[in-house]
């Protein structure tokens, strides 16, 4: 039985999409426990995908490629499980502030988080404070990420902030920020909960605030 | 045997075959055709009706047809004058490059206190300074992003730094239409009034589509902007290769393209024959560490490449060179710009940007740019090539002076040495002792001395105190409008 899990981990790793159902679903037939498959075969997979990534042994489409493979495989598992058993790192609600039509930096934050683990609800570009207020009440995010590329739309970073004060939401949800022209300076001046330079840290500052 | 000739052996090179050009090309009027792209504006998507697009939404696909009438439109060449002399500074035309800075990063190195720091006023008055000094700069972007003013006015503050500082001609960046108008208003208070700017521009408009095949609004608004006034506009798009544009260089390069061509068909339907300056910074997305490379080989490649589809097309090209990856100034910067310097200058590029920039776009450096200004020399000679007559063959002087003499004391040689030989003013050729006793400096320390010599010593030509007043007036009023103060 071991052998299918070190199967299903490197199909994960070499992003192998329809392998990994396929081991999946022969797996959940033969009766495997599903949180074993989970927890000793995909998961593990992903995990030296991250690893590998880290040091520069893998590309970030490589990752995209294992992500997809591992969520493959998850969903086919996923109606098999309790809700307490579902394995999720956190909820990210992401956009790209209002304004701001910039969303490939945005994307890739979104895609490393899911390749972690976590849900992530993408809002897309010209996201504005009530387009986040919404999403915040309809999904329950433990975090909202919001991106700018220009200066110009980041002061909408600050509105969502405010807004989120207003509703009494602030304290429900991290805000986290990040663009080409946002600094550590600036998520302390509007209030944010963080900021991370590129998508790799963003994922380790989701991580970190949702500990 | 040939009697009567002047060649100049230039050293350009060209990297694509004419066959290719002609399927890159052929690839990007079928993307605009097939695939179409996003327009967000509604003036844009109506005049694209009306001339036969198909639009769906804010979608617009573009028969060739209509790309191919506005090729045919736009002008082979854009002059740009200096804005103190009135003197026409660049012709924007064949195989002619200039060199010029890039604009708005948001950090930039402080030349006193060697810290990377945000962006301010002064380093942009301090860069426009520096540029005009230089002998081998000729235009001037911004270099770095005002940070220290009022958010939503900065551009104006921005130019204001810049047009203060220098007389070269200028790329200019602005938040929004109502930037660029009032940035136009400034300019002609420079150049004497609107029909003096037109006839002799000092200003190009920068506008941007977003990679792939988007035209937000602000840029669309921008173009039809400058072609409405008759003032260039450069329409660069940066893809990604592998992330906002497909991942072969060949890919990029039609899908780039296919952007520019979208944005050259709105400018010339709005005015046909206003001037356009195709171009734009086509390179990879490091696929560790997700950065836009300012320096990767391939970036090179596409550098060279569009240069060699702009000159196949008639079109004015923008390019980028004398940029760097590196986080500080150091050994990668010089090797990287010195690569990117000189294939610009071999391709025939025309309005080459970006030339000090480190940490990919991210930081403005004058040490880089003071450095760069060197490599520009060293390239501009290079691509100079070798000049063979008969005069330059000197068999003559080598019959005077015969076996076992030497050329030190001919006049050939005066006449001769300062046009033949490039004079380094950074590049170490002391020898040891003597280069060891003068403090055994580094390029860097060298480049760091003469850009605070630069901002000590040189005076720009001043505007009048009329001008500065008028400026005062129109950046006050975007305040107030923008509810500050």
């Amino acid at each position: 039985m071991s052998n299918y899990l070190e199967d299903l981990a490197q199909s994960v790793i070499v992003g192998q999409e329809d392998r990994v159902k396929q081991l999946t679903q022969q797996a959940i037939d033969s009766g495997a426990d599903p949180v074993e498959i989970i927890n000793q075969g995909l998961i593990p997979g992903m995990n030296v995908v991250g690893a590998r990534f880290k040091v520069g042994q893998m590309f970030v489409p490589e990752v995209l490629m294992s992500a997809r493979a591992m969520n493959g495989g998850m969903e086919l598992v996923k109606p098999l499980l309790l809700d307490e058993e579902l394995p999720t790192a956190g909820k990210v609600v992401l956009g790209t502030v209002k304004g701001d039509l910039h969303d490939i930096g945005k994307n890739l934050v979104g895609m490393m988080l899911e390749s972690a683990g976590f849900t992530v609800v993408n809002l897309g570009v010209d996201a504005g404070p009530d387009k986040f207020l919404q999403a915040i009440k309809e999904h329950k995010p433990g975090i909202i990420g919001l991106s700018a590329l220009l200066t110009t739309t980041m002061l909408s970073m600050k509105d969502t902030i405010e807004v989120l004060k207003e509703e009494g939401l602030r304290d429900k949800v991290k805000v986290i920020i990040g663009g080409a022209p946002i600094s550590q300076d600036f998520a302390d001046e509007i209030g944010a909960d963080g900021f991370a330079p590129d998508a790799a840290s963003a994922t380790d500052l989701c991580k970190k605030l949702l500990a | 045997m040939r009697a009567n000739y002047t060649v100049n052996e230039s050293v350009q090179f060209r990297i694509l075959s004419e066959g290719q050009i002609s399927e890159i090309v052929g690839a990007a009027i079928e993307i605009l055709e097939t695939t179409g792209a996003v327009f967000y504006s509604t003036e844009a998507l109506e005049m694209l009706k009306q001339a036969g697009a198909h639009i769906n939404g804010n979608r617009a696909r573009i028969p060739s047809a209509l790309t191919k009438q506005a090729l045919q439109s736009a002008p082979n060449s854009v002059g740009l004058y200096n804005s103190r002399t009135g003197k026409k500074a660049m012709a924007l035309a064949g195989y002619n490059s200039y060199y010029g800075t890039g604009s708005d990063t948001p950090y930039f190195v402080d030349p006193l206190r060697g810290e990377r720091l945000r962006a301010r006023y002064q380093d942009v008055a301090n860069a426009a300074k520096v540029i005009d000094a230089l002998p081998h700069v000729d235009f001037c972007m911004s270099l770095g992003l005002v940070q220290d003013v009022p958010r939503l006015t900065s551009d104006r503050y921005q130019f204001k730094a810049m047009v203060t500082n220098t007389g070269k001609p200028m790329v200019i960046t602005a938040h929004d239409i109502q930037g660029f108008a009032d940035i136009v208003a400034m300019s002609e208070e420079v150049a004497g009034g609107t029909t003096e700017l037109r006839a002799r521009p000092f200003l190009v408009l920068y506008a941007e589509p977003i990679s792939p095949l988007q035209h937000p609004k602000d840029s669309v608004d921008k173009l039809l902007f400058a072609a409405e006034h008759g003032i260039p506009v450069v329409y660069t798009p940066a893809p990604m290769a592998g992330a906002t544009a497909p991942c072969t260089l060949a890919g990029t390069l039609a899908s780039g393209i296919s952007e520019s061509l979208g944005g050259l068909v709105i400018h010339q339907l709005k005015q046909a024959g206003a001037p356009f300056i195709m171009g734009g910074v086509f390179t990879i997305m490091d696929m560790r560490t997700t950065i836009f490379s300012y320096a990767a080989p391939e970036f090179n490649l596409l550098q060279a490449a569009q240069t060699d589809v702009a000159h196949y097309l008639g079109l004015p090209i923008f390019c980028t060179a004398g940029c760097s990856d590196s986080n500080v100034l150091d050994q990668q910067a010089a090797a990287e710009a010195m690569f990117s310097i000189l294939v610009t200058g071999q391709s025939g590029a025309n309005l080459i940007h970006d030339v000090g920039y480190l940490e990919y776009g991210s930081t403005g450096s004058l040490e880089m740019l003071v450095m760069s200004n060197e490599l520009i020399g060293m390239a501009k000679r290079f691509v100079r090539g070798i000049r063979v007559n008969k005069e330059t063959l000197a068999t003559e002087v080598v019959d005077q002076v015969g076996p076992g003499g030497h050329f030190l004391g001919e006049q050939h040689t005066l006449d001769y040495m300062r046009s033949e030989f490039w004079t380094p003013s950074l590049m170490n050729r002391k020898r040891y002792d003597e280069w060891k006793d003068a403090g055994a400096k580094t390029l860097g320390d060298r480049a760091h001395e003469q850009v605070l010599n630069i901002l000590a010593e040189h005076t720009p030509v001043p505007l009048t105190k009329q001008q500065l007043d008028r400026f005062d007036e129109i950046i006050r009023n975007a305040d107030q409008r923008h509810g500050y103060q």
